[in-house]
């Protein structure tokens, strides 16, 4: 199973950050990954003849979080609490925006977040994102208008422009 | 900055968070290792619920070193520090012992699904096994149901806290600090992690079972009481499915596991057997169904068939139609005699 071994090794730290981005937590983050490289190694024959094994791989992370359920690795990270109107003071700087995002996103419905990841992180276009989701596109559409029209609520830097364009 | 910009931005300033690659495909390599001797994963959920019945049965005292999985936490109801000190070999066809009990459950009739000590490992030293009890259950009162899943963790302490719902509140629990977090409804129920003095924290989670509905403030009432009632050391005692005798060279129980399986109503029982200092290294499973591996035929075992299967140095030993008509796979990077040593040891009437 060298090329298994190979393919892991290639593969683990895109896989890992991915995870990371849709799970919100280092811990989960492995776990997700540490049972799909064990779902490839039972079926790595078939995976391996597959036409991009990369995407195959990408799609069963997909899955594996989207299907998460279970107790202690199903969780979503919380690290304190999300104000519910911010104020612009609390984002003087980029730092402190990107943290109140991120726990904007870690409050998304799942496949809202999972369109979220595809689409800014791992930059696939919606024929993509709709193909390993396996939805419509008009589904993808749906979700990232929901995920961020949920993400803008009460957000300081659109309070900030808007505060500018009327100022 | 436009709001698709600064989730760009969050994205890939989160990148370091990503987990260590060798570590993860360590782990995963150790998984893949203990199915290959037909274990389940450590954490899997048990599907359906069965009455558990926790008869008059000897308790077996694991082998297991270290006594930090054996101080009281957060309920000091009746219990004090114990060593819980190492007994030779049990004859482990009688009852497991779980290294903790719930004092108190919700009123209603409860099911078992799981008893079991995980094994499992901290980041920085992924060789040391850490040991900690797991219940999972359902309470069924009045058409309501309700799933209760309470967990060691000693990898994981309270202040690293993660829930499936939303953020956590910090709470005491008998002069613990702990954090908790509830919803009405969605995954998550009842959370609560509190600490455990010897490291690690103690998981509560209840919620309701789907198609089943109960309002937060009983899940959190629930929740916080089974934790203020957890009672360590352990008395409860779990029957397993078969037993394992005089165990040699001073192998240990390090671990078990007593599930019911996806389409068995009997409980399912793995035994994880080792120095307990180090990763167990070899495994004892009862397989699901009655399928029959392509290995070479080898010599009886009390009477059963048997086949062997060698993978690289990696030895299964299939005693066939072992309980139930179910098979038994004694695996490890052990050599054969061991594996045939430990296979006469099983106690395989109930």
């Amino acid at each position: 199973m060298a090329d298994y071994d190979d393919f892991a090794r290639a593969q683990l730290p895109r896989l890992l950050r991915y995870a990371t981005m849709l799970t919100g937590e280092r811990e989960q983050a492995a776990d997700l990954v540490q049972d799909v490289l064990v779902k490839v190694y039972r079926h790595w024959s078939r995976i391996s003849g597959a036409d991009h094994p990369d995407r195959y791989v990408l799609r069963m992370v997909t899955n594996g979080y989207l299907s998460w359920r279970h107790s202690w690795s199903a969780r979503v990270i919380a690290s304190g609490d999300v104000p519910d109107e911010a104020r612009a003071d609390d984002f003087a700087t980029d730092h402190a925006a990107r943290d109140d995002m991120w726990q904007r996103l870690a409050r998304l419905p799942k496949r809202q977040r999972a369109v979220m990841v595809l689409r800014y992180y791992e930059q696939l276009p919606d024929p993509e994102i709709a193909e390993l989701l396996g939805c419509a596109q008009s589904t993808v559409r749906a979700h990232a208008h929901k995920a961020l029209a949920a993400l803008r609520n009460g957000l300081a830097i659109e309070q900030m422009a808007e505060a500018r364009e009327t100022g | 900055m436009n709001i698709e910009n600064l989730i760009k931005d969050t994205f890939v300033a989160r990148e370091h968070d990503a987990p260590d690659s060798d570590a993860v495909l360590a782990a995963a390599r150790r998984r893949i290792d203990s199915r290959r001797s037909g274990l389940s994963r450590p954490f899997a959920v048990a599907a359906g619920a069965t009455v558990l019945t926790l008869g008059a049965v000897t308790a077996v005292v694991l082998n297991r070193a270290g006594p930090a999985e054996h101080a009281q936490i957060a309920a000091p109801a009746n219990g004090s520090q114990s060593s819980q000190a190492p007994t030779t070999t049990a004859p482990a066809a009688a009852g497991l012992k779980m290294p903790y009990s719930l004092g108190w459950l919700p009123p209603g009739s409860v099911a078992y699904r799981v008893h079991r000590v995980n094994v499992g490992f901290s980041a920085d030293k992924p060789d040391v096994p850490l040991y900690g009890g797991e219940y999972m259950l359902t309470v069924t009162a009045n058409n309501q149901v309700l799933e209760v899943d309470v967990q060691q963790m000693r990898m994981v302490s309270a202040d690293r806290a993660t829930f499936k719902s939303g953020p956590g509140q910090s709470v005491t629990i008998n002069g613990q600090p702990g954090v908790e977090s509830s919803v009405s409804t969605g995954p998550g129920g009842y959370e609560l992690y509190v600490a455990h003095p010897d490291g690690g924290s103690m998981y509560v989670n209840v919620n309701a079972a789907p198609g089943s509905t109960a309002p937060a403030q009983q899940l959190v009432e629930a929740g916080r009481r089974i934790a203020e009632n957890v009672q360590f050391p352990g008395t409860t005692t779990v029957t397993p499915r078969y037993g394992l005798r005089e165990l040699p060279n001073g192998l240990r129980i390090c671990a078990f596991d007593v599930e019911q399986g996806p389409s068995d109503p009997k409980m399912m029982t793995s035994y994880r057997l080792g120095t307990c200092t180090v990763q167990p290294t070899i495994f004892v499973n009862s397989g699901v169904g009655a399928n029959v591996p392509t290995g070479a035929p080898g010599q009886p075992v009390q009477g059963h068939e048997t086949r062997y299967v060698d993978e690289n140095g990696y030895h299964q030993l299939w005693v066939l139609d072992a309980v139930d008509g179910v098979p038994i796979i004694i695996a490890g990077r052990v050599p054969q005699a061991e594996l045939y040593d430990i296979a006469n040891r099983l106690v395989l009437s109930q």
